[in-house]
């Protein structure tokens, strides 16, 4: 018989399904409503913005806040395009070299033996606990004395070596099982044939997760823009539409601000989506059996 | 005489393919340690340095003064508010922790059954928590989306503040007032759990089926045990998510203080504020860790326990040895010096 896999997603809607979307249903309202509320909110025409009590809902959906947001660039010196580009450039360098990074590590710190492994971890997981707020000033410093300053090196940099990130992708590469390892070191395997060919297909769903998470991270990121970097033409999309919100910060930033937030909010929208059949499916064809 | 030389056993450097493997580890971890080091470890210290001083910025550059521990008093002794808002902050999370973690495991637990159209549920659990991390979270709040609005909060908090600490009951009616809010902060834990439970192999549920075990028992005794670490894990994330995202008022306050251009405050007594903020979060942490960590089953200690046994064995065998060379010699000694009376009256010495 051919090789069918576990089926995960049932093609077809049957009868059996019915319990359990009772009960997924009311909590799928629920925490839709954010979603809904972003979306709506950026439609909403300037009355319905400031209407008390507030509504929740738009009842006349305008694109008046997008052309104003577009206007309110137009008069800028640099185009929105180059936002645009240095946000793509540099979230898409930081997810990169983040997730090889940490898979690497992971994987040292979870299966091989070393002096100081221990330790390691314990580092990893005081980081983890350590606001970002509190070393912002001493990375400026670090940032400086290195001469990254007005570089998008400066951006990816500090941002690359993301403790939780590295705590999940651990996690996850503990629980692969050390005989399929063993077995391939026994066939002759190299420790990054290991890498390569067994821990990171077996810990595809964790590094999908990792990456959404570290471009949640990245892209909602304004620390880097608002301090390391002087250089109009280096900042990012995020810090721009923050700014375009916050300069005109009277009633008509409002609706931009909205426009603005659901722009910021696309791009994770998508990357979920890609990513989000990487997150489930693979772990079915794995292992052991 | 025995014509036997003494051959010198070659000497096995200990380990060989130990050390190849160390190489390995150290080689694969280093990228990481150097990004770590520079950009993580380093700014800490630094940290704890300048949370020793008093700094001010003057047009001349920084001007430090070292203060000593005075930061940290000054703190708990004389700022109106962070002891309190960490109090708070700690019964909160404490509390809300756990609801999001039982949350997630409940949703992951349906969205990992059988049904159609499971990516945009999945999709619809996980994307408001990108959006709380926004500004857009604000307005939300503003606009009473985070309650439930039938609860009648008061009555209960009015109810519970008799036997209970205030601040605690504070906490607890701040735990209902935004339980939706605390709902749509687990997208990531669900996301966890998921890919977690998709991981434990089918025949484990198909074979206790057939043992006549019931959904309810194959949760407790399969699923639980499995994603245990998983648990521990999402406990962990949720803390340093509660402790991190940008409504945190705590996180305001250090960020205020930094900035602050008065005598007292600067960025010394923000640090200072950072250091017991994580120190804080690390107790909470620890505890949930405690509580949670994986208890070793029976085989598990049983291994433990005979390889603890084994390596006993193995010392005394050495110590037995040492002991009986060292006796050895000193009879050596004791013979050459003749003081060493033999018993043995065959012996011509």
């Amino acid at each position: 018989m051919a090789y069918r896999g576990h089926k995960i997603n049932p093609q077809r809607f049957e009868k059996s399904q019915l319990k359990i979307i009772a009960m997924i249903l009311p909590i799928v309202f629920v925490m839709g409503l954010p979603i809904v509320f972003i979306f709506c909110h950026a439609f909403k025409p300037m009355e319905e913005l400031f209407a008390y009590p507030p509504q929740f809902f738009v009842y006349n959906p305008t694109f008046e806040n997008f052309t104003k947001l577009f206007k309110a660039s137009r008069t800028a010196g640099i185009p929105m395009s180059r936002y645009a580009f240095n946000s793509i450039l540099i979230t898409a360098s930081v997810v990169a070299a983040s997730l090889l990074l940490t898979t690497m590590a992971a994987f040292a710190l979870s299966k091989l033996r070393f002096k100081g492994k221990g330790m390691l971890m314990q580092i990893n997981q005081t980081a983890l606990m350590f606001v970002s707020v509190a070393v912002m000033i001493p990375r400026y410093l670090t940032v400086n004395v290195l001469g990254l300053t007005d570089t998008y090196l400066a951006h990816i940099l500090p941002l690359v070596a993301l403790p939780v990130a590295l705590f999940l992708v651990k996690q996850f590469v503990d629980q692969v099982p050390d005989s399929l390892i063993e077995a391939a070191y026994i066939d002759g395997a190299s420790d990054w044939h290991v890498y390569v060919r067994i821990i990171v297909p077996m810990i595809k769903p964790a590094i999908a997760t990792a990456a959404i998470l570290v471009f949640q991270q990245v892209w909602g990121n304004m620390e880097t823009s608002n301090y390391y970097v002087n250089d109009e033409g280096l900042k990012t999309l995020t810090f721009y539409m923050n700014t375009l919100a916050n300069a005109n910060n009277t009633v008509a930033g409002q609706g931009m601000a909205a426009a603005a937030a659901l722009i910021m909010f696309v791009p994770n929208l998508v990357l979920f989506i890609i990513l989000q059949n990487n997150v489930m499916n693979t772990m079915a064809h794995s292992g052991i059996k | 005489m025995s014509k036997e030389k003494k051959v010198k056993k070659p000497r096995i450097s200990a380990g060989k393919l130990a050390r190849r493997e160390a190489m390995a580890g150290y080689l694969f971890v280093l990228p990481w340690m150097i990004g770590v080091v520079i950009f993580l470890l380093r700014p800490l210290f630094t940290s704890f340095q300048f949370s020793l001083n008093n700094i001010r910025i003057t047009p001349k550059g920084r001007m430090f003064n070292f203060v000593g521990y005075q930061n940290y008093t000054q703190i708990w002794l004389e700022d109106p508010e962070f002891p309190v808002e960490l109090m708070g902050y700690m019964w909160s999370t404490l509390l809300s922790v756990p609801v999001i973690v039982v949350f997630a495991l409940i949703i992951a637990m349906l969205l990992n059954g059988k049904i159609h159209m499971k990516g945009f549920f999945r999709l619809i659990f996980f994307l408001p928590v990108i959006i709380v991390s926004g500004p857009v979270m604000n307005m939300l709040v503003a606009d009473g989306a985070a309650t439930i609005p039938s609860m009648d909060i008061q009555a209960i908090s009015t109810a519970l503040d008799q036997f209970l600490p205030h601040s605690l009951v504070e906490s607890i009616s701040e735990l209902f007032n935004n339980m939706i809010m605390i709902l749509w902060y687990s997208g990531v834990q669900i996301l966890i759990f998921l890919s977690a439970l998709q991981k434990i192999d089918g025949s484990l549920y198909e074979a206790a089926k057939i043992d006549g075990g019931s959904g309810w028992e194959c949760f407790w005794k399969i699923t639980l045990p499995t994603i245990k670490p998983m648990v521990l894990l999402n406990a962990v994330y949720t803390v340093i998510f509660l402790s991190n995202h940008g409504n945190n008022a705590i996180i305001g306050m250090i960020q205020n203080s930094m900035f602050s251009g008065t005598k007292e405050k600067g960025y010394g007594y923000a640090a200072a504020m950072a250091w017991i903020y994580s120190l804080v979060v690390t107790l909470i942490v620890l505890l949930f860790a405690f509580l949670l960590a994986g208890r070793k089953d029976i085989y598990e200690r049983q291994v433990i326990k005979v390889k603890r046994a084994k390596k006993k064995e193995i010392q005394m065998v050495k110590k037995i040895e040492r002991r009986g060379k060292a006796n050895a010699k000193k009879i050596q000694k004791a013979r050459l010096r003749k003081k060493y009376r033999s018993y043995d009256k065959n012996r011509e010495d």
